[in-house]
């Protein structure tokens, strides 16, 4: 939550986080530069440009790996919500691996010669028609642009200058800028390599990536929000399935989901997105009186959809009013930050 | 709704205390993940062959002419024997057809960074006159023999990555740089799966002895067999090739 932008709001997990991913990246970039060459049996060694343009570029088809990995595991299992609180730093972190690898491979492969470096890069094999001897580079181009640009809009000035959902659709570029990623090291290291561990490693890392998510989608179809029933007023459950401090998230007929939250023995409900970047609210819980979104803290009133002064986000908040122990929703959404009185649970409902 | 039983993670707070062997264990996964990752790709790369430069070598020699330079060494070294032909290169990924055409059929000094893979040699001139200017002395060109039509597998390549100026220099990761080569004129390279006459490569030519045509670009790095006349340039196999012919093989 912010009142002004700054670069990072450092905090000691964000140093933490950090560090780790620092240490990840530097022991795999150590390990293949430094430590790998004097295990090869090779005649002549490989050139050192190439050789660490391999490097980093391997490290940030790893990250990369990582990173699609999070989303779908904090999904799956919310121990991992730690790993997605500061994912964007390891994005930043993934582009300039990529920028590296490009830079070492661009400098050495397309230099020396007449034709510009840059210009040689997307004219220098134009075969599109054929497989074998594809101009692979293309992909890596694609996905260091989208990997630029998504890391250029990281920050919460872009999502609120873009409107959240513009800065998510933007932000799913990274699938296909992964596929391109795959593409790109499929038609071009993975074709000539005869040792087949590289192989092997993409192929288990991309389809961790496709089966985490497709887990994860399933587990959400299927999943633990119940549909409201109704046109009007919708039912959404009982008022004794909602745990104290915590929410009942459910599936309104337009297709947004309510998260019902119990405080004190009152009933409220706000939107299940959370206004920073669209966060299950619903999946997270209340916290000094305030529902706190699970994957980056952003912290909201019940009762009227706000954060607390001095911060500014709003959400939808609906009506909601008991029909015996059922909990009742106008499936209208409330203009963002619209107070609407709780609705006390009779102890009779609870017992 | 969250499982009320779970440790709840709130980034600008302190990590519940339930939560922290999870995030110690997921650190400590992580890190060995890269670190092992590391070590598997990088200590498993090929090969990239046994072409290297051989230190600077100054000889003399005849200048022939076959689309790309050649040189006939009337005047060696201890490294390169008298006899011997070099096929001939500037820097970066420039050729030295320019430089040499006007020299064709005189004797010159010849001075550049030698390459060496298997019978492949190639000299990386120096810059201007230091690299290749008319010399004194005698020579002519050997007479070329004929060898015959060639059915050949294997692979094009520029001459010059493959001698070792880049390891490896040849593959399709390394196409676009062997296009680029190639269009500078640097001499291609045919690496044949099988030797011929006792050679690995031949210098490729067009099927009239010129440059070598497109459909060489479009076939670059890949695995084809192609048809052709092969010529004995003193102890270099030349190879015009005939590019109705190619055939990309699986």
């Amino acid at each position: 939550m912010s009142v002004k932008y700054v670069p990072v709001q450092w905090n000691r997990n964000k140093w933490i986080y950090d560090a780790v991913m620092l240490a990840g990246v530097a022991l795999f970039l150590w390990i293949f530069v430094e430590l790998a060459p004097g295990l090869l049996s090779h005649e002549r060694p490989i050139n050192a440009p190439i050789h660490n343009g391999r490097a980093f570029g391997a490290c940030a088809f790893v990250m990369l790996t990582v990173i699609l990995c999070i989303g779908p595991l904090a999904r799956l299992d919310q121990r991992f919500l730690p790993l997605l609180y500061n994912r964007r730093h390891f994005g930043v972190m993934t582009v300039f691996v990529a920028i590296t690898h490009a830079s070492f491979i661009i400098d050495w492969y397309f230099n020396f010669s007449p034709t510009n470096k840059y210009v040689a890069v997307l004219s220098a094999n134009t075969d599109f028609g054929q497989a074998l001897g594809f101009p692979f580079e293309i992909f890596g181009v694609f996905a260091l642009i989208v990997l630029m640009i998504l890391s250029a809009t990281s920050h919460d000035f872009w999502m609120k200058f873009l409107t959240p959902p513009v800065w998510k659709r933007l932000h799913y570029l990274i699938y296909p800028a992964y596929a391109a990623v795959v593409a790109h090291v499929a038609l071009g290291v993975l074709l000539d390599a005869q040792n087949v561990t590289f192989l092997w490693i993409v192929l288990i890392g991309s389809l961790a990536v496709a089966t985490l998510h497709l887990l994860a989608a399933f587990s959400e179809t299927r999943g633990s929000d119940t549909r409201a029933e109704g046109t009007d007023w919708v039912r959404i459950c009982d008022a004794h399935d909602i745990t104290e401090g915590f929410a009942k998230i459910a599936r309104l007929p337009g297709g947004d989901r309510v998260a019902v939250f119990r405080q004190d023995g009152l009933l409220s409900a706000i939107s299940n997105a959370c206004a920073h970047q669209n966060g299950p609210l619903g999946e997270g819980k209340v916290i000094d009186c305030l529902v706190t979104c699970p994957w980056h803290g952003f912290q909201y009133d019940v009762r009227n959809g706000r954060s607390p002064a001095p911060f500014t986000e709003k959400i939808p908040t609906y009506d909601i009013r008991l029909h015996g122990s059922s909990v009742m929703v106008n499936p209208v959404a409330n203009p963002p930050g619209t107070p609407v009185d709780p609705v006390p649970v009779p102890q009779e409902v609870l017992a | 709704m969250s499982d009320p039983k779970k440790p709840f993670f709130v980034g600008y707070l302190p990590a519940p205390p339930d939560l922290r062997l999870f995030l110690i264990v997921s650190i400590v996964s992580f890190v060995v993940i890269f670190g092992a990752t590391g070590l598997l790709i990088g200590s498993t790369q090929d090969d990239p062959g046994p072409g290297a430069g051989q230190g600077r070598q100054t000889v003399t020699g005849v200048v022939e002419m076959i689309g790309y330079p050649v040189i006939h060494v009337t005047q060696g070294t201890d490294r390169i024997p008298t006899g011997r032909t070099l096929i001939l290169s500037s820097g970066g990924k420039n050729g030295a057809v320019g430089r040499a055409a006007p020299l064709e059929g005189q004797v010159v000094q010849v001075s550049g960074l030698l390459l060496e893979r298997g019978e492949l040699d190639m000299v990386q001139l120096r810059g201007g006159n230091n690299g290749l200017q008319a010399a004194d002395g005698n020579g002519a060109v050997p007479r070329p023999k004929p060898l015959g039509r060639w059915k050949l597998a294997g692979e094009i390549c520029d001459g010059k990555c493959y001698a070792g100026i880049m390891r490896p220099g040849r593959g399709l990761a390394h196409r676009a740089c062997a296009n680029l080569c190639v269009a500078g004129e640097i001499p291609p390279v045919f690496v044949s799966s099988q030797p011929v006459e006792g050679s690995d490569f031949l210098m490729l030519t067009g099927p009239d002895g010129g440059v070598m045509p497109q459909e060489g670009y479009d076939a670059m790095a890949e695995y084809i067999s192609v048809e052709g006349e092969i010529t004995r340039h003193g102890d270099l196999l030349v190879f015009a090739m005939d590019p109705t012919t190619i055939e990309v093989l699986p």
